[in-house]
């Protein structure tokens, strides 16, 4: 409010009421406080690029260790090396895409990926 | 250390005796700090909380807010059955959380680096989900193998997969917190080595080390974010475990 173009601005333009001007005004500053709140809330909501690295990563490769491990046991105990490694290793990568489609469910769920039509034309990232 | 100048990135993990017990027990580093995290969260919450005043102060606020963010997140991925495990994530969030911090303190040994110890909190999180699953469902619970929709001559091949990616959780939900803190405090450390290193070069050594110095104020911050982050992730999950327990079918 103290800028000072503000009063010869409500001098000049007569036709125009004070109240009016200032209920434009309020609505121009809530407008733009509620795109900034946007903003500023997807990467809170979002965990972060890393974290989801992390955590895909992480589910993929952990369920081929576990795979991988029963199979070994179960070759130990079978004395059938090292066929059910083998298959068991198949399996648990299969568990590990599983795993993998299912976290991103998640995340997709918790943060709905933009719409084409919601994204913001980005120069940066088609170059 | 027999080189004090030498940088050995390794070195901060190093489990040593503090307080020897006798009968080959001894109170390690790393067992002193986790009985610190546990002082420092019991301390803070009780006595920040003693007055309970309707209007908080800033200290009791703190308590409200750690508090209301976890039972929001439980009653979220869990529903209001999984409110009966409130204490459990909560206990579970604060310990990593402060855990995490802890480590960030220089000088001071983080416990959530070594892999049994986060092992040994993921394994009470699938017991835990194991025990109450079956105490709840019966046998039913055992329909978390079995996707609903799924014909009879698929199932042999879905069922095993089903079973490792369960069996996977406490390990990828272990490597995770353990591997985040881990790679963290080694990246911090190499490049702060990076500093020292350049640092007795001379001038242009002092030039050089600018960039290190840069980069470790830079993953400290990082480090930060990471260590809230994965105690925020850890939280997560074991609540959607626990939602699995509580409606075993997908």
């Amino acid at each position: 409010m103290t800028d000072p173009q503000e009063p010869k601005r409500s001098q000049t333009g007569a036709t125009t009421s004070l109240t009016s001007d200032l209920e434009a005004r309020i609505a121009r500053a809530n407008r733009e406080r509620e795109v900034a709140e946007q903003a500023s809330l997807v990467p809170a909501k979002d965990m972060s690029g890393w974290n989801r690295g992390m955590r895909l990563g992480s589910e993929f490769v952990a369920a081929i260790l576990v795979g991988a491990g029963i199979g070994y046991l179960l070759d130990l105990w079978l004395h059938t090396s090292p066929w059910l490694m083998l298959v068991m290793l198949m399996v648990g990568f299969a568990a590990g895409v599983l795993n993998v489609v299912r976290s991103a469910n998640e995340m997709n769920k918790a943060v709905p990926p933009p719409t084409a039509a919601q994204r913001v034309p980005d120069d940066e990232e088609d170059e | 250390m027999a080189d004090p100048n030498k940088v050995d990135p390794i070195h901060q993990f190093l489990i040593t005796d503090v307080v020897p017990l006798g009968g080959g027990f001894s109170l390690t580093n790393s067992a002193l700090f986790m009985v610190l995290t546990v002082a420092v969260i019991g301390l803070y919450l009780i006595l920040s909380t003693q007055k309970r005043s309707l209007v908080p102060n800033r200290v009791q606020l703190v308590s409200e807010m750690l508090y209301e963010f976890v039972a929001n997140m439980v009653s979220s991925s869990a529903g209001k059955a999984g409110m009966k495990f409130f204490p459990f994530v909560f206990s579970l969030f604060m310990f990593v959380l402060v855990a995490n911090m802890f480590g960030m303190v220089p000088f001071f040994f983080a416990a959530t680096s070594h892999i049994i110890i986060t092992f040994a909190l993921a394994l009470l999180v699938f017991i835990v989900v194991i025990v109450y699953g079956f105490y709840k469902n019966g046998l039913k619970f055992l329909k978390l193998f079995v996707p609903s929709g799924v014909p009879g001559y698929v199932l042999p091949i879905v069922v095993p997969i089903e079973f490792v990616s369960f069996l996977s959780r406490p390990i990828s939900l272990s490597v995770r917190l353990f591997a985040n803190i881990l790679a963290g405090h080694i990246t911090l450390k190499v490049f702060a080595g990076f500093v020292v290193t350049l640092g007795g070069l001379g001038f242009l050594g002092w030039l050089g080390a600018l960039l290190p110095l840069v980069m470790t104020i830079a993953l400290t911050a990082l480090e930060f974010l990471v260590a809230a982050l994965q105690a925020y992730v850890f939280a997560v999950l074991t609540s959607m475990y626990i939602n699995d327990a509580i409606h075993p079918s997908h």
